[in-house]
């Protein structure tokens, strides 16, 4: 890629329509999901070790903080826990040892009820996408928004707006299965953006995505970090990292090897 | 609540899963069926039993020559064995009662209209508390003067060698019914239960998803416990629109041809609406428990 694409990539300013509903939504976000705000760090690990059974080692022993606003890419060869990490901050497992605190919450204290509370404020965007299948664009997301019980009044108008932010206006009422790749990453990221939560995690987004489509993800990720959003973005995608110049955690066989901001995939210079 | 949404969901995913809301469908059918047909045939066999065993009471049969004071007398020491434990209770029929009761057994009434005067003699309808003892109350009243003597057993009537066989077949009829209802019900619930599984599998993807978006327990489970209430529900219709057929086109007839001898069937068993009613609701039930507990396994995490 030349470094043209470099400066693109970056220069993706959220839009007026992306910010107006970020502020106008933060005191909604707080009432609804237990993130709480503040200027404290977004996610804080402390010697968090997670085994599977007795001898498979997730992570192991790791400390880490991320401030709210921040964006982090989070490298590593398959199988060194970035997907563990991942799966800690929404409580889909618990740590073996160490805290895991999110948003001021000690997930280790949450209880199993008030984790779909925890996840509301929580978005989150896979490498398969995980749309429901039979539904629309537009269901889809409006799915998100039912859960956390909005009302249909509501719904009607933040869904066209995040469509429209998303650059989906067309596709409204596509089935999945009738999208391409990016197109769906794109929806999954609309629907883990439309209630507009304070931390939204990446796993390997771009991971089956061409190199021009995930430029345009990258971007999408970038305004939504713009509006203040805290990113967590795991991903084996060098360019893309090295192109971002962003704060980049590696891991290796569960530990963090390595934490510095604007970094590269790589220590080594290229 | 949010019943709307969640009776869209419901229906919505009825829809994009025809194949398998059929199969549970049909499974409910089928379940609901069996147990149509076998709580009226059990409640009839019941009640045929509780009549055959009304018959181990022992008449005592007054001659109509006999005094007021005799009858007294009689009634008298019946009630002395009522006060001793051996009775449990006792009734008098008067010989027009027991005229009205056989005209209540015979389909054609016309017969008695044949006869001179009243036949039968009044008697006492006496329940012993124990009817295999019913020789001991028997030999107690011998020798009253009221007694007409001319009558079977000698005025005092009771089946003493079929008692005890009548009341342990009455016994077995009714604790392996019993058993063999819950037997049934069980394996109901359980091959519905597969069902429902089957159709939650197919769609544990979706759940995950629904949990990832912070969907809470109940708001996933509600549209598939009124799913599952739909599926039972039109199973159990269906099912009792086909008990409804078999009563009108099978066993109406058959029973009517039994009757048209000269006496008529009068045990009786559960009226068709009331078991409608209760197929219905059971239907509704165990789809809603059914899918419910089935989607507690995929509710965890």
């Amino acid at each position: 890629m030349s470094t043209d694409s470099d400066a693109e990539l970056k220069s993706a300013e959220p839009s007026r329509s992306s910010r107006r509903p970020a502020r106008d939504t933060e005191r909604r976000i707080d009432r609804r999901s237990l993130l709480r705000s503040g200027d404290g760090p977004m996610v804080t690990f402390e010697g968090v070790t997670k085994r599977y059974g007795t001898d498979v080692l997730g992570l192991d022993d790791v400390s880490v903080s991320i401030d709210a606003g921040e964006f982090v890419f989070l490298v590593g060869a398959s199988g060194s826990g970035k997907s563990t990490f991942i799966r800690l901050l929404i409580k889909e497992l618990d740590a073996t040892e160490g805290t895991v605190i999110v948003g001021g919450r000690d997930l280790g204290k949450l209880r199993r009820a008030k984790v779909p509370y925890l996840r509301r404020g929580i978005g989150c965007v896979f490498q398969d996408y995980k749309l429901l299948p039979g539904r629309s664009v537009y269901e889809n997301i409006a799915y998100a928004l039912e859960v956390t019980g909005d009302a249909p009044r509501a719904i009607r108008r933040k869904v066209p707006e995040i469509l429209s932010l998303t650059g989906l206006s067309d596709k409204s009422d596509r089935l999945p299965n009738e999208l391409s790749g990016g197109e769906q990453q794109r929806v999954s990221i609309a629907r883990a953006f439309v209630n507009h939560p304070r931390l939204l995690i990446a796993d390997e987004p771009t991971g089956n995505l061409d190199p021009d489509t995930s430029i345009g993800i990258m971007q999408l990720l970038y305004r939504i970090n713009r509006t203040g959003t805290t990113v967590v973005m795991a991903t084996h995608d060098r360019d893309m990292v090295d192109k971002m110049q962003m704060r980049v955690i590696a891991l290796e066989d569960g530990r963090i090897v390595r934490d510095e901001r604007k970094a590269s995939y790589a220590t080594v210079e290229q | 609540m949010r019943l709307g949404f969640f009776l869209r969901e419901a229906i919505r995913s009825i829809r994009s899963n025809v194949a398998i809301s059929i199969a549970a469908v049909v499974t409910v059918m089928i379940a609901v069926f069996i147990l149509g047909t076998f709580i009226p045939s059990y409640l009839y066999v019941q009640s045929t039993v509780n009549q055959e065993k009304s018959r181990l009471d022992i008449q005592v049969y007054v001659a109509d020559a006999a005094t007021t004071p005799q009858v007294s007398a009689l009634q008298g020491s019946i009630a002395n064995l009522q006060t001793h434990g051996q009775v449990k209770s006792f009734s008098f029929i008067s010989k027009d009662q027991a005229l009205a009761k056989l005209k209540s057994e015979l389909s054609d009434q016309t017969i008695l209209s044949l006869l001179p005067n009243n036949p039968l003699p009044a008697s006492f309808d006496v329940i012993p508390v124990d009817p295999a003892r019913d020789s001991q109350i028997a030999a107690a009243l011998r020798g009253n003067g009221a007694i007409d003597t001319t009558m079977p057993g000698q005025g005092i009537d009771y089946a003493a060698t079929t008692t005890n066989r009548l009341l342990s077949v009455a016994k077995f009829i009714q604790y392996t019914g019993f058993v063999l209802i819950l037997i049934l019900l069980i394996a109901a619930v359980l091959l519905i239960g597969n069902t429902i599984r089957l159709s939650i599998f197919a769609r544990r993807r979706e759940v995950e998803v629904m949990r990832l978006v912070g969907a809470t327990n109940w708001f996933i489970r509600w549209p598939f416990v009124i799913e599952g209430i739909i599926c039972g529900v039109a199973g159990a219709v269906v099912s009792v629109f086909a008990l409804y057929l078999a009563k009108v086109f099978i066993v109406q007839p058959w029973i009517d041809s039994n009757s048209n001898q000269l006496t008529k069937d009068t045990a009786s068993t559960i009226s068709f609406s009331a078991l409608a009613a209760i197929l219905i609701v059971a239907g509704g039930l165990v789809g809603a428990f059914g899918s419910g507990v089935t989607l507690r396994r995929f509710l965890k995490v």
